[in-house]
């Protein structure tokens, strides 16, 4: 069955509603257009809430930035707070797993598993 | 060709005064060529209209001097690509609407009126599509042209007007079941939709704005963020283009790999549909069982492509590196059998769904005839009964040398848009197999492509069959290594709108089961 189960980690409750949930992942793109919804979302959830932004274009519009462009937000920090980074475009599974537990780690200030090491 | 011939003839009859010319379709890609004037341009259109020609696209290019309305037709019977240009002033770009025509015309012209400042006389209404109320020039304009003060209220793109007994709803845009950021503004009569009008713009990340600074190899890993589904199809279409313009030849072996690949790819993109579909309807097992298969064709794209989602293994003139025969043709023989097993399985556990069946059955039902006004393509115009692939009527790469059916359906609806999926996945694992016995030796990449491609001055169309329908692309050269214009021609877009059409009357739990049955994918209708 589905191989990455993020299940293992307790966070595979899915809520439609931002009302109800108190992580939000930012998965893509975020331009001018959806900047204020992304922001009213935000506002929606009640405290504690934290948010994850997810690839390269979450995190700084990565390859859609050039000279000229009329339609992006460079980053998701520049709106709302982010906790945990998960580069990649995109980033893998694993990745976005890693990313769930460091915030685990950041929140209980303990971590689960040992990370991988560093090769360099 | 017949066509080509035949419609040359009547149309000369027709119209005396206006120049029909015939275009050398291996080197552009489109057979006519018609320079119309405001006068004609609807008499044009309606001779096409009448010849059943559907509408392949429309829209602009700049040209500094003057703006150019470019307008491709085609037919379902047989390729014949039209082209209908019609030259307009850039202080006053006024052109006739043809929304009254073909009814898809109502988007693309109100794409081209934001992008280009373009007013098209007679439009219903000429609001903003694409763009955030921020913007104050015209983006794809070569010169910097300011917005002016009294377009300013048609920026804020849709406000809706609350009416006696009449609410609204907001689907989306970061609704689950619109697949992305889609927003689709209803109209409710308590549940039942009196109309629904979509939304574009919430994830327009300027694909084609980007191809003007960018030279044709940089330009490689966009398409691919087009359609993340179905990377490879759309990499497929940037790179034949490409090929075609530039007169660069691609070995044997590279056709095969291609097509093999591209299929893989095809399944992949369908299993996705396949788990997202059910769960719109409320029923989340066949996700799990659907991603399950969708993680062995990633395993095997990955070790040829080196990545997982978003593939970038085309080349001009070949591919990025070869198959490793061995482990690939193994690995995609077992996948083959265990697929073939499993799809006796999904007809077990979902198409014979009592539930299922009832709830997708006459649901939705797009008419034959109506099909080509919307310029609509692949399995949701196949599952009306229009057995038109591009993969088979202009066949490219391998496609020639193989032999595959095309399913098709008869009703149009929901069911049916579901049963021919199902059946081309079955479809694409033939033809993987057959291009596997026939995959010749050889090289996979063509010598001396240089760095720096600059192809000859003109414009090209090329289009081939992706994962949701003919996705074409085109373009414009300068000479320089830069594209001076680049369009995509995407089937989402044109499927997606004719949603309003199908949406009238239904409940909202249907509309969301024939959105669902629509496989969009938001990225590729925005660009």
């Amino acid at each position: 069955m589905a191989r990455f189960d993020i299940a293992r980690f307790g966070a595979e409750i899915f809520r439609a509603s931002p009302r109800q949930a108190d992580l939000m992942i930012v998965s893509g793109t975020v331009t001018k257009k959806m900047a204020p919804i992304l922001v009213t979302l935000y506002e929606q959830m009640p405290s504690p809430k934290w948010v994850i932004a997810m690839g390269n274009c979450a995190i700084s519009g990565g390859p859609f930035v050039f000279k000229g462009q009329y339609n992006l937000v460079e980053g998701v920090d520049l709106l709302v707070p982010v906790d945990v980074y998960v580069p990649g475009c995109p980033p893998r599974p694993e990745g976005l797993l890693e990313g769930l537990m460091k915030l685990e780690e950041k929140i209980t200030g303990t971590r689960r598993f040992p990370g991988p090491e560093s090769k360099w | 060709m017949i066509l080509a011939a035949k419609t040359i003839e009547e149309f000369r009859s027709e119209f005396k005064s206006v120049d029909i010319s015939e275009v050398p379709y291996d080197k552009q890609g489109y057979h006519l060529a018609i320079e119309a004037q405001t006068g004609n341009l609807l008499n044009i259109v309606e001779f096409l209209d009448r010849r059943e020609f559907y509408i392949v696209d429309l829209f602009c290019v700049d040209y500094q001097d003057y703006l150019e309305l470019v307008y491709f037709f085609n037919t379902h019977r047989e390729l014949c690509r039209v082209k209908v240009t019609l030259k307009l002033d850039p202080e006053k770009p006024v052109a006739p609407t043809i929304s009254h025509i073909y009814t898809i015309a109502r988007w693309y012209e109100r794409e081209a009126h934001e992008f280009f400042g373009i007013y098209f006389e007679g439009h219903p209404g000429l609001t903003y599509l694409f763009l955030h109320s921020g913007i104050d020039h015209y983006p794809l304009r070569r010169k910097h042209v300011p917005v002016p003060d009294n377009d300013r209220q048609l920026l804020d793109s849709f406000k809706p007007q609350e009416e006696e007994d009449c609410f609204f709803v907001n689907l989306g845009p970061q609704h689950p079941s619109t697949h992305g950021v889609l927003r689709v503004v209803l109209k409710m009569d308590g549940e039942y939709i009196v109309s629904a009008e979509p939304v574009l713009g919430y994830l327009h990340r300027m694909h084609e704005k980007m191809a003007e600074s960018k030279s044709y190899l940089q330009f490689l890993p966009n398409p691919a963020r087009m359609d993340y589904p179905g990377a490879l199809l759309f990499n497929l279409a940037h790179v034949e283009t490409v090929e075609k313009l530039c007169g660069i030849a691609v070995p044997e072996r590279a056709k095969y790999i291609r097509t093999i690949t591209c299929e893989l790819n095809r399944i992949a993109s369908h299993l996705l549909w396949l788990g997202a579909f059910p769960a719109d309807l409320g029923g989340l097992t066949p996700f799990m069982y659907a991603f399950d298969d969708r993680e062995n064709i990633l395993d095997i794209l990955e070790g040829v492509t080196g990545s997982r989602l978003t593939y970038c293994y085309f080349r001009f003139g070949g591919l990025y590196n070869d198959i490793d025969e061995e482990s690939f043709v193994s690995a995609t023989k077992r996948f083959i059998e265990r697929m073939r097993e499993r799809l006796v399985m999904y007809d077990k556990l979902i198409t014979g769904n009592v539930i299922f069946i009832n709830r997708i059955k006459n649901v939705g039902i797009m008419e034959q005839a109506k099909v080509r006004k919307y310029g609509s393509s692949g399995p949701f115009i196949r599952s009306t009964g229009i057995p038109f692939d591009m993969r088979k009527v202009d066949p490219y790469e391998a496609y020639g040398s193989i032999d595959f059916e095309i399913p098709t359906g008869h009703t149009g609806d929901n069911m049916d848009r579901y049963l021919v999926r199902m059946k081309e996945m079955e479809i694409s694992l033939n033809i993987i197999e057959e291009a596997m016995k026939k995959l010749p030796s050889g090289p996979f990449q063509t010598e001396k492509v240089p760095k720096k491609l600059k192809p000859p001055k003109g414009d090209i169309y090329h289009a081939i069959e992706s994962t949701r329908g003919e996705t074409g692309v085109y373009i414009v050269s300068d000479e320089s290594d830069t594209p001076y214009r680049m369009r995509w021609r995407v089937p989402s877009y044109s499927n997606l709108m004719t949603f309003p059409y199908l949406a009238q009357g239904l409940l909202i739990a249907d509309a969301i089961a024939t959105l669902g049955s629509y496989d969009i994918v938001v990225p590729e209708i925005d660009r």
